[in-house]
């Protein structure tokens, strides 16, 4: 199997400036995502990991480097990145069926068309009977279905998912890291995950950059090679448990 | 032994309108116990809690605390909840001050209870500031510290770590397991993350969804600092996970 | 347990009806024994009056034919300053170009109460119709073009990054994000709009006018005629409560998303 490379970031750094100072948030980060595969970007600290992920979107730009999503450099929010979000990012004002179909209404596809494909993603993610729902009436697991359903809807070829769990009581987190796992499995897609949860990590990833605190920068990279699906208490789980939070940045 | 017993809860139950939350909920809580309470997700978590310190009146069964009716007057109750309930315009110092001026404690046993609880938990360097100058664990633990400092009978707490870091929460939960031993207090933890529940419980209730019972009492004796890899704490949270799993 | 909710809303009735009753009551036995009967008529006397305003004329019109008048005064100013309100608040709110233009203009007419420029409204528009309208748009104007600006303001700034992502681009993002996001705040300007601009019609309609709620009440005053007078407040009052009523209906069909209830 041939690796292709999805997404590169070439010494991306990331300086935010207040009035006389500057703080470095991102340092030198190079980083190389290859297709299809499940990345998972592993830290403490709320620093520079969501700076990092935006910058990857497009969403903000690095005060040097640069990002290249299949060898295209990347300089604003372009249809092949899609993003999940954790806090609730979805438009209230907006019913399920709204949401998912929302960028590819903004694209101009035709209403048969885009009905027949937000459809498919909502049934993707098990959401059939509530597409006519507000945010609203739906529970913390069931929104950030939604919030799943609408970035794979623009079909995007990487999914950067920004600590979409983070909000979820322990037990549905451990209910939405197996759907995503599933949907992973069917729907494959380039995914950069983001956490600060080991569990998580070690449940979803293919390999994990363990990154410092403020600055963000990439402290080390374990390759997770367990069968999946994964058991948390398993003996192999435990142990890189262990070990990768002992190779933590506890400077906080 | 009867004179141990600090909480009883006899036959709780609560319904709204036609919908019974609570069903028939019996347990009883030892002093000095931290008695840590599971259940799956949506199990009646917050009537339960809402119910013990009475802020709905419950339809059948009685809450006792040393053998009376709980009155929140007279029983020294003290409740940390997930979400940040420290009173922004004051300081860490006069946050933990609060609780002991409503109880009038005198000048100079407060400035020694807030020195040590604030040394407890790592913040008397910081006692002139203000919670929005701290981290989000940082402001955590003024409020464990504020529970604290009032040596409360009985320590609730709702999921008071949700949403930290797993390796942060650790070191909080080693915090709190030393402002425990220390005080003496008697806590009732409640959680959904069952391998909190393991790491910090004497006891682990383990409840049913709605309507919500007890489904069963289990005694925790690992001995502690507790490790989450070690065969024996592995073995009672995949049993205690096998009690509630519905994921 | 259903009764016991049906058993709360007969309570709120029982109690409303035995307050307002008792009010009734106290008022009738004040008037009709005291010195106070005087200064103030009865309540039924009052009561039999405003039923029988609404089919015999005070000056031109009946009671009804009155209140239509300041009505549709209000609805049409009303109209033309919610639009502009909401249409120049949420792009000022969003455009830095527009905050830069407009706003300047519009701080300065903000803090100015809209009666004020009654008097220079007479000098620029004479007596008739325009005066009122313009004034009472005044009012409107300014209270919803500020909420709009509000609103538009305080959009999440996670939404705008999600419908970027998404492919919006700016005009999408104003039209489908930040306007939706402004409605509620926009709804909490037109409900304090239409209470001031009732207000400020009854204010046009005393200083200059022939008809309309507030001539009924100086009229009743220049005659002496108290009942008029007390006429005009309580059909002010019933109308001012049934706008706000409507105002929550049209709400709460609007802002469904933003409510848990059912």
């Amino acid at each position: 199997m041939n690796k292709d490379v999805v997404i590169k970031c070439d010494s991306v750094s990331k300086i935010f400036y207040s009035s006389d100072k500057g703080f470095d948030v991102v340092k030198n980060i190079d980083l190389t995502v290859f297709k299809n595969e499940f990345l998972v970007l592993f830290g403490p600290g709320q620093c520079g990991k969501t700076t990092l992920l935006n910058i990857i979107a497009g969403l903000d730009m690095p005060t040097s480097g640069k990002v290249y999503v299949n060898n295209k450099e990347v300089i604003g929010p372009g249809p092949e990145r899609g993003v999940v979000y954790q806090s609730i990012s979805l438009f209230p004002w907006l019913t399920t069926m709204g949401n998912v179909e929302f960028g590819i209404k903004a694209a101009g596809v035709g209403k048969k068309e885009r009905r027949k494909r937000a459809q498919y993603y909502i049934d993707l993610v098990g959401l059939q009977g509530f597409e006519n729902t507000y945010p609203i009436k739906l529970s913390g697991g069931m929104k950030q279905r939604v919030g799943i359903a609408r970035a794979y809807c623009i079909e995007p070829v990487v999914m950067l998912m920004d600590e979409p769990f983070g909000a979820l009581d322990a037990q549905t987190r451990y209910l939405m890291q197996k759907e995503l796992e599933i949907i992973w499995g069917r729907e494959k897609r380039t995914v950069v995950f983001v956490t600060n949860n080991i569990e998580e990590a070690l449940f979803l990833a293919d390999r994990i950059v363990v990154l410092n605190n403020c600055p963000t920068s990439i402290r080390q990279e374990y390759v997770i090679d367990m069968p999946r699906p994964r058991e948390y208490t398993g003996e192999k789980f435990l142990y890189l448990r262990k070990e990768i939070t002992g190779n933590m940045d506890k400077t906080l | 032994m009867q004179t141990n017993i600090k909480v009883e809860v006899k036959n709780l139950t609560k319904s709204f309108g036609d919908l019974l939350v609570l069903d028939d909920i019996s347990f009883n809580v030892t002093s000095g116990e931290f008695l840590c309470i599971v259940g799956p997700t949506g199990c009646g978590k917050t009537t339960f809690l809402n119910s013990l310190t009475k802020l709905y009146s419950i339809t059948k069964g009685s809450i006792l605390v040393n053998n009376e009716p709980v009155n929140l007057k007279k029983h020294n109750i003290a409740y940390i909840f997930q979400e940040n309930s420290t009173f922004p315009w004051l300081t860490v110092e006069q946050n933990v001050s609060f609780g002991l001026d409503i109880k009038k404690v005198p000048k100079d046993k407060k400035k020694e209870n807030i020195k040590e609880v604030l040394d407890i938990v790592g913040l008397y360097a910081f006692r002139k500031y203000y919670p929005v100058q701290l981290s989000a664990s940082m402001v955590q633990r003024v409020s464990i510290a504020r529970a604290f400092a009032t040596k409360p009978e009985l320590l609730l707490m709702d999921e008071p770590y949700g949403q930290l870091d797993i390796e942060l929460r650790y070191k909080l939960e080693d915090e709190l397991i030393r402002l425990w031993k220390k005080t003496n207090t008697t806590v009732l933890f409640i959680t959904h993350n069952i391998e909190e529940a393991v790491y910090l419980g004497d006891r682990i209730l383990v409840l049913s969804n709605k309507p919500t019972k007890v489904k069963e009492s289990i005694d925790n004796h690992i001995p502690r600092p507790r490790s989450i890899v070690s065969p024996e704490f592995v073995k009672l949270r995949n049993r205690v996970t096998e009690l509630i799993k519905w994921w | 347990m259903m009764n016991n909710r049906y058993l709360r809303v007969f309570l709120k009735i029982f109690s409303a009806i035995i307050s307002i009753g008792a009010f009734l009551l106290i008022w009738h036995i004040a008037t009709n024994g005291t010195k106070l009967g005087e200064l103030m008529p009865g309540p039924i006397e009052l009561i039999s009056s405003l039923i029988k305003s609404t089919y015999t004329n005070i000056g031109k019109y009946t009671i009804i034919g009155h209140i239509l008048f300041s009505l549709s005064r209000v609805l049409i100013a009303f109209t033309v300053g919610g639009v502009i309100g909401i249409l120049l608040g949420t792009a000022m709110g969003w455009y830095k170009t527009a905050e830069a233009i407009f706003r300047p203009f519009y701080e300065m007419i903000r803090p100015i109460p809209p009666i004020a420029w009654i008097s220079l409204a007479i000098l620029w528009f004479g007596l008739g119709e325009i005066m009122k309208y313009f004034v009472i748009f005044l009012a409107a104007f300014s209270i919803i073009t500020y909420n709009a600006f509000a609103g538009a303001q305080a959009v999440d700034p996670v939404l705008i990054g999600a419908a970027k992502m998404l492919g919006a681009k700016d005009s999408r993002i104003f039209r489908s994000i930040v306007f939706p996001s402004a409605v509620p705040y926009i709804f909490a300007g037109l409900h304090t709009a239409i209470s001031a601009s009732w207000a400020t019609v009854v204010a046009a309609e005393m200083v200059r006018a022939s008809e309309g709620a507030g001539w009924l009440i100086i009229q009743g005053m220049e005659m002496n005629n108290m009942i008029q007078i007390l006429i005009g407040i309580i059909a002010i009052g019933i109308v001012g409560l049934l706008l706000s009523i409507i105002m929550r209906g049209v709400e709460a069909k609007l802002c469904a998303w933003s409510k848990s209830g059912k």
